[in-house]
């Protein structure tokens, strides 16, 4: 994938050759005016989603580390 | 200053994060006449020049884990129980006040208390933000807890607005919105970031 009208804003991601002709397949009569337009798009919707994922997920790691801190402030044993 | 009672077959509770400025609420609920119950088990100090207004010298999410904290005996008062306390509570009826404070704030005040300096500060703030997270969906879900979040900034930036929600959560007839919002101490703001 290389786009770069704006050197400053975008940089260039490698993608297999493939799996872009797949991508323009996929896209054509969509919204998509580029197969860098798709891809951004799809990139933040997975990013978004791991975001929320993590946010909402207390591990077993963040209650030790909780717990860890409320000790050292004298609100745990 | 004469109390004014609360309904005695509810636990109110104040909460928050650490920090987060569960000791003022528990002060503006007292100037209002508020009944309020805590102890001198921890005594006021440099982080907190004006008490921390807990029970069992903070230690009170121990007891709540093993069940031997009486939360029968207070019902009708205030008490203090932070966040993760709070995943303790047996199933009872519970109004409670939820203080929530900018969380770099909220670390840099847990730092200088605990006189540590915090070198995986970023999965600290992760642990904190989930923890709270989690906590306020919890309280929220369950239908024997009614809840409001108030947040230690917007209080500090706007007393009279922020304590009127208070004010408003409590409904009672003769408590003292004019002391509550008086207060409100901004000398006591010392981790502010902006």
């Amino acid at each position: 994938m290389a786009e770069g009208k704006d050197e400053k804003k975008y940089t260039t991601i490698s993608i297999p050759t493939p799996l872009a002709e797949k991508i323009k397949k996929r896209i054509e009569g969509t919204g998509f005016t580029s197969l860098s337009s798709y891809v951004t798009y799809v990139l933040r919707e997975v990013i978004s989603g791991m975001e929320e994922e993590s946010e909402e997920v207390f591990s077993k790691e963040d209650e030790e580390k909780v717990k860890d801190r409320l000790r050292a402030l004298g609100y745990l044993d | 200053m004469r109390l004014m009672e609360l309904d005695e077959n509810i636990n109110y509770i104040v909460s928050g994060l650490e920090r987060s400025g569960t000791s003022m609420v528990m002060q503006v609920l007292l100037a209002g006449g508020a009944p309020v119950a805590f102890n001198k088990s921890r005594l006021p100090d440099q982080s907190n020049p004006k008490g921390y207004y807990e029970l069992e010298g903070g230690k009170i999410i121990n007891k709540l884990m093993d069940g031997t904290f009486p939360l029968n005996e207070y019902k009708g008062k205030f008490i203090k129980i932070t966040s993760y306390g709070l995943k303790y509570l047996p199933a009872g009826d519970y109004k409670i006040i939820y203080s929530e404070r900018n969380i770099g704030e909220i670390l840099d005040s847990m730092e200088k208390m605990a006189n540590i300096n915090d070198t995986n500060r970023e999965e600290t703030r992760e642990s904190f933000v989930k923890l709270n997270s989690m906590i306020k969906n919890y309280i929220r879900e369950r239908e024997d807890i009614e809840v409001l979040i108030v947040n230690y900034n917007n209080i500090l930036s706007e007393p009279s607005i922020n304590i009127k929600k208070i004010y408003d959560f409590l409904d009672l007839a003769d408590i003292n919105l004019e002391k509550m919002i008086d207060a409100v101490d901004r000398e006591l703001y010392r981790q502010r970031r902006n």
